[in-house]
């Protein structure tokens, strides 16, 4: 397994992170401003700067075949970013809410996004011509907190999101004129917008970081801040689901998931490595680290002189410095996101940012 | 007209939508009432099996059947027989117990319902023996004080269920401790 690629890009939280589809491009989000790097041999540097939120931006996106740039803040403020000659060109979303934006991600039709935020409401926008301008329609019950995440659909009209109510729901984001009527699936067959197509709750309820559907989209898998990940099969509309498999885990809190085909998760959070989970309706286990230890520069610290060891009881008090974790990561991840993928769409490469502000490429 | 500072008005209360006009414990399944009598019952059911030697079991059956819906004196009863199992078994085979719980179907929820216990057990200032009589707290005084009302007991209680407690991190991990920080089935 080839080492993963670390890219060291400042010293403060990465809050999310997106790449464009070519792999050229990545979007970080930096306090206020959203920072753009461009590939340039084997490192990213810094090209351009998207500033016009006045608070923390909280969540970015990029568009894999528009390449329009979705940000939204704590400022309660969303911005469609389109590159123009003279630059990156902001265009305001009406959002209408009166709590921070908490989450973005483009519908993959490419034709609407949604917001998740802390007014209890998810808003699903989308381009009004004959305005010229990015409006929204609000999902609203049955959420009874903050959103943390969304996770579209291969659809592109259902949308999963995370809440700290403890629930992950399944909804309908039809948006009439925009969406064509999609496929009946096990989720529902008539979706009008706002149709709750299922909320989902494990036992010892921790509210939800990260959710994800599987690329089918006919499993939805969720990590919440107990431990947990949790995988939910539907059986069909207005049916109880026919599988809810909950791995509860040794580790710290999962922030983030990815899925690998239908049967691997890949999920990061508070422990600040990737980790891998396999299964299916029959029950789901932790495999283990993706990371590998044993890697060239930290297995050598453990064989230290004699000397050396005196030196550093005698200048900090202690034999060993246990300031550096072992892992690549020196703090916790907020994001994992594919990066590279198969035909068949299994994931080859990965990347995951997070709070000691790198972005990470790791190999599958 | 009378100045308002409009970034000190509660906007929460205004707003009939809002969590504070909410009820959450709505958003959770309903709990199973357990009455004090049904407890006592099983305590001393409990206690059979602990007298019997099958401390191992009494511990199992103990936490499989921890009152979630019950009401302080019935989660208070249940506390003192979990404590009192606990302190039962021997440092030594406290890791050959946890191990085998651990490897058991369902047994990490189990543990994390031990983890529960030992933090409730933890948070009590007084041996769980004398919590029949109340010392009550002094406003003015010194919480020292009243503490050391416990004495010797309370150190040793604390001492076993410290033990407990890092036997147990050392096989579930720290993710039971984040589990009993999320969990709202107290108890």
């Amino acid at each position: 397994m080839a080492a993963p690629e670390v890219h060291h890009l400042f010293h403060s939280p990465i809050a999310d992170h997106s790449f464009s589809a070519d792999r050229e491009l990545l979007a970080v989000a930096r306090e206020n401003n959203v920072e753009l790097y461009s590939h340039t041999g084997n490192r990213f540097a810094l090209k351009d700067e998207l500033k016009g939120h006045e608070k923390v931006v909280t969540s970015v996106d990029i568009a894999p075949q528009t390449g329009k740039i979705v940000t939204c803040s704590q400022d309660r403020n969303a911005y469609v970013w389109e590159p123009s000659p003279t630059g990156w060109r902001p265009t305001l979303v009406l959002l209408r809410i009166n709590r921070a934006a908490t989450f973005v991600r483009w519908a993959p039709s490419e034709r609407k996004f949604a917001v998740g935020s802390g007014a209890r409401v998810i808003a699903v926008c989308y381009f009004e011509e004959e305005n010229d301008w990015w409006v929204s329609k609000h999902l609203k019950k049955p959420i009874r907190s903050t959103i943390t995440s969304i996770a579209w659909h291969p659809n592109s009209v259902l949308l999963a999101a995370g809440s700290t109510d403890a629930h992950a729901r399944v909804f309908s984001g039809f948006i009439k004129g925009v969406d064509s009527r999609p496929e009946p699936s096990v989720w529902g067959e008539r979706l009008p917008f706002n149709t709750v197509c299922g909320e989902f709750l494990n036992g010892s309820a921790g509210w939800v970081h990260g959710c994800a559907f599987s690329p089918s989209g006919d499993a939805l898998a969720f990590a919440a801040h107990d431990s947990s990940v949790t995988v939910v099969y539907p059986s069909g509309p207005e049916q109880p689901p026919k599988a809810v498999v909950s791995v509860t885990t040794q580790l710290l809190p999962f922030m983030s998931l990815i899925w690998n085909g239908e049967s691997e998760i890949i999920a990061a959070g508070y422990d600040c490595e990737a980790y891998r989970l396999r299964g299916d309706e029959n029950g789901w286990q932790l495999v283990g680290s993706l990371e590998n230890k044993s890697r060239p520069g930290l297995a050598d610290r453990g064989e230290e002189s004699a000397l050396n060891m005196f030196k550093q009881l005698d200048l900090k008090g202690k034999a060993k410095n246990d300031t550096q974790l072992k892992t690549v990561h020196q703090n916790s991840i907020n994001t994992i996101r594919s990066y590279e993928e198969d035909a068949s769409g299994h994931v080859k490469r990965f990347s995951t940012s997070g709070v000691d502000g790198r972005v990470v490429i790791w190999n599958v | 007209m009378a100045y308002v500072n409009y970034r000190t008005i509660d906007v929460d209360r205004l707003d009939p939508d809002s969590s504070i006009n909410f009820d959450t414990s709505t958003l959770l399944p309903p709990l199973v009432p357990v009455s004090a009598a049904d407890v006592q019952s099983l305590a001393g059911q409990i206690r059979q099996l602990l007298r019997g030697g099958d401390a191992e079991g009494a511990l199992i059956g103990a936490l499989q059947n921890a009152p979630y819906g019950g009401d302080d004196k019935a989660k208070e009863v249940h506390l003192a027989t979990v404590i009192e199992i606990l302190q039962s078994i021997k440092q030594a085979e406290m890791s050959p117990i946890l191990t085998r719980i651990y490897q058991s179907e369902g047994g990490s929820e189990t543990l994390d319902i031990l983890m529960k216990y030992l933090y409730k057990g933890m948070s009590l200032t007084q041996p769980s023996s004398v919590a029949g009589k109340p010392i009550s707290p002094q406003p003015t005084g010194f919480s020292q004080i009243t503490s050391r009302g416990g004495g010797e007991g309370s150190g040793q209680a604390m001492s076993v269920l410290l033990s407990w407690h890092e036997k147990l991190v050392e096989i579930a991990g720290p993710g039971s401790i984040v589990r009993v920080m999320t969990d709202r089935r107290t108890v």
